[in-house]
C-alpha cells in the first residue's frame, strides 16, 4: 500500500494481517504458524533488509493472537478490528526487537506505531464485517426468490 | 468421579506438554531465524555479524581454555619446582648435619688440641720424651680405657698417662697404636699420694666407681675436704707431684686410719687426649726425666 501515488497513510496498513487474525478467529484447531512464518519470511524478502526477523515478528504476532483468541469469546468485526490493531502492534514491536541485535533497528515513534495500529484494524475490522454479512448467503436467499 | 478427575487431570499434562512444546519450537525457530539474519548482515571487519557473535561466545571458552592449560603447566612447573627444592632441600640438611658433625668432631679437636697445649706447653713438666694419646674408648665401670698415638710403638707396662687435669692411669697393654689403660679408679689401682706439702701421705685406691678411697692416713693428719693429694711417687710407678685426687670427705673411725673418700682431679669422663709418658723409668729412681 506504500507504493507511489498512494496516500502516505496507507503505507502503515499492514494487509496480510487479515490472514493471521483470521486464523486465530475462525480456525478451531490451532497449530504452530507456520503459515505465519513463511507469511513473515516473505515480507522480508520483499520489504526487508534481512530475512529472517519477519518471521519471528509474524510468528510471535499469530502466536500472541492464538493466546488471545483462546480467551476471548467475541468474532464480532469489532474483534477483528481490535485483533489486527493488537497483532500490528506486536508484529511491528517484535521485528523492531529483532532488528536491535543485528544494528538494523529503525526509529520508531509512538504516532507512527499508533496509527498502523489504527489503520490495520480498521481493516480487518472492515474484512471481519464482510465476512459478517455473508454476501453469498443473501446473493443465494435472492436467487432461490428470483427463480421463484 | 475419580474417572472424570483422571481424564481432566491427563487432559491438563497434555494441554501443559503441548505449550512446552510450542514454547520450545518457538524459541529454536526464533533462533534460528536470527542466526540467519545475523548471517546476513557485515560486521565491522566484513565478515558476517554471526562469525562475530561465535567468536564472542567462543573467545571466552578459549580464553578459559587457554588459562587452564596455563595454569596446568604452571602448575607441572611449579610442582616439578617444588620436588627440586625438596630434593635439594633434604641434600642441604644431609649436607647440614654432615657439616655440624664436622664441626662437633672439629669442636673436639680443638678441645683436644687445647689439652694438649696445657699438657705440652712451655710450662708443661713432661713435655720431652712424651707422647700424645687420643682416648678412642673408655669404660669407667670397668676402670679402663684405650688410647690410639699417632705412631706405632710398644709401651712398657706401667707407663704413667696424665691429662691436663692430671693422672689417668698406666699402661697394661700395648699393641703398635693401640694402648689399654688401666685408669685410677679402678677396683685394683693404687697410687702413692701425699698432699702437696708433703706432710700427709697414704694410698689411693680405686674402687671400681667414681670415687677413690684413700688408705692409711693417719688419725692424727691435718686433711681437709677438698684438698689435693698428688702422686709422691712412693708406689715406683708414677712420677711424684702429678695432682691425682681431690678429698671429698674425711671421716674418724674406730681404725687408726682416717676414712677419706676422694674424686680423680681429672675428668676421666670427657678426658680427650692424654700424655704418656714412655721415658719415666721409675726403676732408675722415680723422677721425670
Amino acid at each position: 500500500m506504500g507504493m507511489p501515488g498512494m496516500p502516505a497513510f496507507l503505507s502503515q496498513i499492514i494487509l496480510p494481517m487479515v490472514w493471521i487474525v483470521a486464523a486465530s478467529l475462525i480456525r478451531k484447531e490451532r497449530f504452530w504458524p507456520y503459515e505465519a512464518l513463511l507469511l513473515g519470511l516473505a515480507w522480508d524478502l520483499l520489504f526487508g533488509p534481512v530475512v529472517g526477523p519477519g518471521g519471528i515478528a509474524w510468528t510471535a504476532s499469530c502466536l500472541g493472537l492464538y493466546g488471545l483468541a483462546s480467551v476471548v469469546a467475541d468474532r464480532s468485526p469489532r474483534a477483528w478490528a481490535a485483533f489486527g490493531a493488537f497483532g500490528a502492534v506486536v508484529v511491528i514491536l517484535v521485528q523492531r526487537l529483532a532488528m536491535i541485535p543485528l544494528g538494523l533497528a529503525t526509529s520508531l515513534t509512538l504516532q507512527q506505531l499508533m496509527w498502523s495500529a489504527l489503520l490495520t484494524g480498521l481493516w480487518c475490522g472492515l474484512v471481519g464485517m464482510v465476512l459478517a454479512l455473508d454476501f453469498g448467503k443473501h446473493w443465494r436467499a435472492y436467487r432461490v426468490r428470483k427463480l421463484r | 468421579m475419580p474417572a472424570r478427575s483422571d481424564a481432566g487431570t491427563s487432559g491438563a499434562v497434555r494441554h501443559l506438554t503441548m505449550l512446552r512444546t510450542y514454547a520450545l519450537r518457538t524459541v529454536l525457530v526464533w533462533t534460528l531465524l536470527e542466526l540467519l539474519a545475523a548471517f546476513q548482515v557485515p560486521s565491522a571487519g566484513g565478515v558476517p555479524l554471526l562469525f562475530s557473535w561465535m567468536r564472542t561466545l567462543i573467545e571466552p571458552v578459549a580464553m578459559a581454555a587457554e588459562g587452564v592449560v596455563d595454569l596446568a603447566v604452571d602448575l607441572n612447573l611449579g610442582v616439578r619446582g617444588l620436588q627440586r627444592i625438596m630434593i635439594d632441600n633434604r641434600r642441604m640438611r644431609i649436607q647440614l648435619e654432615e657439616l655440624q658433625a664436622r664441626a662437633m668432631l672439629l669442636q673436639a679437636d680443638l678441645d683436644a688440641l687445647r689439652e694438649i697445649g696445657e699438657l705440652v706447653g712451655p710450662d708443661a713438666e713432661f713435655e720431652a720424651g712424651s707422647l700424645i694419646g687420643r682416648c678412642a674408648y673408655r669404660d669407667l665401670v670397668a676402670g679402663t680405657m684405650e688410647v690410639r698415638t699417632a705412631q706405632s710403638i710398644i709401651l712398657r707396662r706401667d707407663t704413667p698417662v696424665v691429662s691436663a687435669d692430671g693422672l689417668v692411669g698406666r699402661v697394661i697393654r700395648s699393641e703398635g697404636r693401640r694402648h689399654w689403660l688401666q685408669l685410677l679408679t679402678h677396683a685394683a689401682a693404687a697410687v702413692a699420694v701425699q698432699t702437696e706439702d708433703s706432710l700427709v701421705h697414704g694410698l689411693a685406691l680405686g674402687t671400681g666407681g667414681y670415687a677413690l678411697t684413700v688408705a692409711y692416713v693417719p688419725r692424727q693428719a691435718v686433711l681437709e675436704r677438698g684438698a689435693m693429694l698428688v702422686t709422691s711417687g712412693g708406689d715406683g710407678i708414677y712420677p711424684p707431684g702429678i695432682p691425682t685426687i681431690r678429698v671429698a670427705r674425711v671421716r674418724e673411725s674406730d681404725d687408726p686410719f682416717l676414712e677419706v673418700t676422694a674424686v680423680a682431679s681429672a675428668d676421666l669422663r670427657a678426658t680427650q687426649m692424654v700424655l704418656i709418658l714412655p721415658e719415666w723409668a721409675p726403676a732408675e729412681g722415680g723422677g721425670p726425666p
